[in-house]
């Protein structure tokens, strides 16, 4: 059995199937105990819930973890860009809403590049520290910006199309959020996989020092890797405002968690090196199938989070309990052989 | 070599350590603020400040020693939820209102009494379910190999979860808890608050386990360098999950003060907390990568939070300090912690010029 798998070739061995087997068994179950609600047209439109703001998140925060960093100040990025954005647009006299979606996406990597300068300049701090601190100040910011109020007032083609439009597609409610992130997906993967910037950031990840001596520019790739996140968590606060209609400085509470946990599970590790934007998509996918069904059959939030938590550890206790077998097994059969001769 | 020892009093001695340098921050950060406010500096203050930040300081020093083995616990606010809810559900059930005659004065009045499961058990449970989740997080992080963030990420999903599924979506209020509950943080003893003597008994605890005892020690050798304690024989993993379950048992303790102080309990309880503690340990000079941190530092730390948080509300930036609290206290913790980087760097860089390298 053993010699069989090894014998699969290479890409049939990889993480991203027992997403695909656990996407599969979540929809399996989940139509099976609710067969009339739970269905695929159903799912496609429920998408722009968990599936959009979410995944631009943790598309930034995936650069990020694989440079073996962390920033949980995400949520308050997206917090922080939407509220400028809804604030120029709303009180500025005239102001196109294009140049206050261009403010946005300046605040989100401002954000970035403080995370950034910080976490380079002080490398004897955890990046867990000081992405706690500018977390609490973004926020701070967006709420000495709005004061308990919430900014609303958006032209309809971002409130009603983007945020509750779909066209159709071979019959299916396609919603136009989703196509946005599915048409962000590739070029990342290309970026990230293919191209020589982004298989820098994996080296830069798996050895920081080995890498700076084979002459990669470490500090750069960092700040570079913090602005892009602090431009994707923006992004996010922009479907995520899209969606809810409005920004308050609460906006995207908890999110950090969750693109990291999404991150996590798509097969990044905290510890750096590891990391791929299928696993995430896929990562996405089996989230919005568990969610959607946990809501339906159960209708509690908080179920949802242990189940997720759940799943969380699980997946990444298994591997690693395999993989502590399949050694052990190895050192056995050697220990074998050595007896033989 | 004379030269290298050129300094040698107590004075200078005591410079060299880290803590102090954060003490003279505090004091600094202290005289600053009493010179806006005067009402900063009084004594009463002070102790008010100090009561306020016990029942960080007892976290903080639970996570000083998950610090120390080079693992984190984020889920401490979710492990406090839900032994708080269970002690919070079994005080509900057992609980006993009863109206007693009393003489007083000579004047026959009613006095409501209201009982229910003794103090001592309470507590008890709310450590033990403490415990257990610190258990389970050690179990995941030292034998499953688990990151210590993505392990304790996923036990306070769980663990929130579980809290809300006992407590059936029901919070517990100041009705259902006893009086002995009510004042188990407002009693005070030698005109010092409980919380305050409770934070002081588990700073000695910890304080004697990490200084004259060997378990203690072990966890200072296993996060400084995991493979030559693992070579001097010491148990890593265990070490691991020994420190998981005293931040799990302190957890239960400073979450039924907690309840205690608010009379409430929530499912949500103190969310978000862990990371002031985890910041209050940072700044209390505590190494997040493993091996370095003191008991005394950690307190200095949580002090200072305590100082910053309680400035900002007597200094009233603005007419509304509330909207600005937030935003200043992220810069507050930011340069503190900063602030103590520089001091270590150039501390580093005046040994390395006394060595004459």
């Amino acid at each position: 059995m053993e010699r069989a798998i090894s014998r699969l070739p290479r890409w049939m061995k990889r993480w991203e199937w027992i997403l695909v087997i656990l996407i599969l068994v979540v929809y399996a179950i989940f139509s099976g105990l609710q067969p009339e609600n739970y269905t695929f047209p159903k799912l496609l439109n429920q998408t722009r819930v968990y599936m959009v703001d979410v995944g631009f998140m943790a598309l930034g925060i995936l650069v990020v973890l694989i440079l073996g960093d962390i920033d949980i100040s995400i949520g308050a990025t997206a917090a922080l860009s939407a509220t400028v954005m809804a604030v120029t647009y709303n009180q500025g006299d005239g102001i196109p809403f294009i140049a206050a979606i261009a403010l946005m996406l300046l605040t989100g990597a401002v954000c970035g590049l403080i995370n950034g300068l910080l976490i380079t300049r002080f490398p004897e701090l955890f990046p867990m520290i000081i992405t706690l601190s500018t977390q609490t100040l973004y926020r701070g910011i967006a709420y000495i910006i709005l004061k308990d109020q919430s900014a609303g007032r958006f032209p309809g083609w971002f409130s009603k199309d983007l945020g509750y439009g779909s066209f159709s597609l071979f019959g299916l409610d396609v919603p136009i959020m989703l196509v946005c992130i599915l048409a962000v997906l590739p070029v990342y993967y290309i970026w990230l996989h293919k191209s020589a910037s982004g298989r820098r950031i994996f080296a830069a990840g798996t050895n920081l020092t080995a890498s700076r001596y084979s002459g990669v520019q470490t500090g750069r790739i960092k700040m570079a890797a913090f602005i892009l996140n602090g431009i994707m968590a923006a992004l996010g606060g922009f479907f995520l405002t899209s969606r809810t209609g409005s920004v308050k400085y609460t906006l995207a509470t908890g999110y950090e968690m969750q693109a990291i946990a999404i991150a996590v599970l798509g097969g990044a590790s905290t510890s750096g090196g590891r990391g791929s934007v299928a696993g995430l998509l896929l990562a996405l996918i089996l989230m919005t199938g568990l969610k959607n069904g946990l809501m339906l059959v159960y209708n509690d939030a908080f179920i949802l989070n242990l189940s997720i938590g759940l799943l969380l550890i699980l997946i990444v206790l298994v591997p690693d309990i395999a993989g502590r077998i399949r050694r052990q097994n190895t050192v056995r059969r050697q220990r074998l052989t050595l007896k033989k001769t | 070599m004379p030269e290298r020892t050129r300094k040698t009093g107590a004075l200078s001695a005591l410079f060299k350590q880290r803590e102090v340098g954060l003490a003279l921050i505090l004091v600094v950060l202290f005289l600053l603020v009493g010179l806006r406010n005067p009402a900063f500096t009084t004594g009463s203050n002070a102790l008010f400040i100090l009561e306020d930040t016990a029942i960080m300081m007892i976290l903080a020093l639970g996570m000083l020693c998950v610090l120390l083995v080079g693992s984190i616990d984020i889920s401490i606010a979710a492990i406090m939820a839900l032994s708080t809810m269970t002690a919070g559900i079994i005080m509900k059930q057992n609980l006993n209102i009863s109206e007693v005659q009393v003489m007083t004065d000579g004047v026959m009045g009613s006095v409501t009494l209201r009982e229910s499961t003794p103090l001592i058990l309470l507590i008890l449970a709310g450590m033990g379910v403490g415990a257990l989740c610190g258990a389970l997080n050690g179990l995941l992080i030292a034998y499953g190999r688990v990151l210590p963030i993505v392990a304790t990420l996923g036990m306070q999903y769980i663990i929130y979860g579980l809290s809300h599924t006992i407590s059936r979506g029901q919070a517990v209020y100041r009705k259902d808890m006893p009086d002995s509950f009510i004042n188990f943080s407002r009693a005070t003893f030698l005109g010092l608050n409980s919380k305050i003597w409770f934070m002081l008994a588990v700073f000695v605890v910890i304080f004697i386990f990490l200084t004259y005892f060997r378990q203690g020690r072990y966890l200072y050798a296993v996060g400084s360098n995991r493979e030559s304690a693992a070579m001097s024989g010491i148990k890593s993993p265990r070490t691991t999950l020994l420190a998981h379950i005293i931040m799990g048992t302190l957890a239960g303790l400073a979450g039924l003060l907690y309840a205690s102080r608010d009379t409430k309990i929530t499912q949500d309880m103190a969310m978000g907390y862990e990371m002031y503690v985890i910041a209050s340990c940072v700044i209390g000079g505590v190494s997040v990568s493993g091996g370095r941190g003191k008991a005394v530092g950690v307190l200095l730390g949580a002090l200072t939070m305590g100082v910053i948080n309680n400035a900002l509300t007597m200094l009233r930036l603005t007419g509304n300090s509330e909207f600005w609290k937030k935003a200043i206290q992220g810069a507050l913790i930011l340069s503190a912690v900063v602030i103590n980087v520089l001091i270590q760097r150039s501390k580093e860089r005046r040994v390395l010029k006394d060595r004459r390298i």
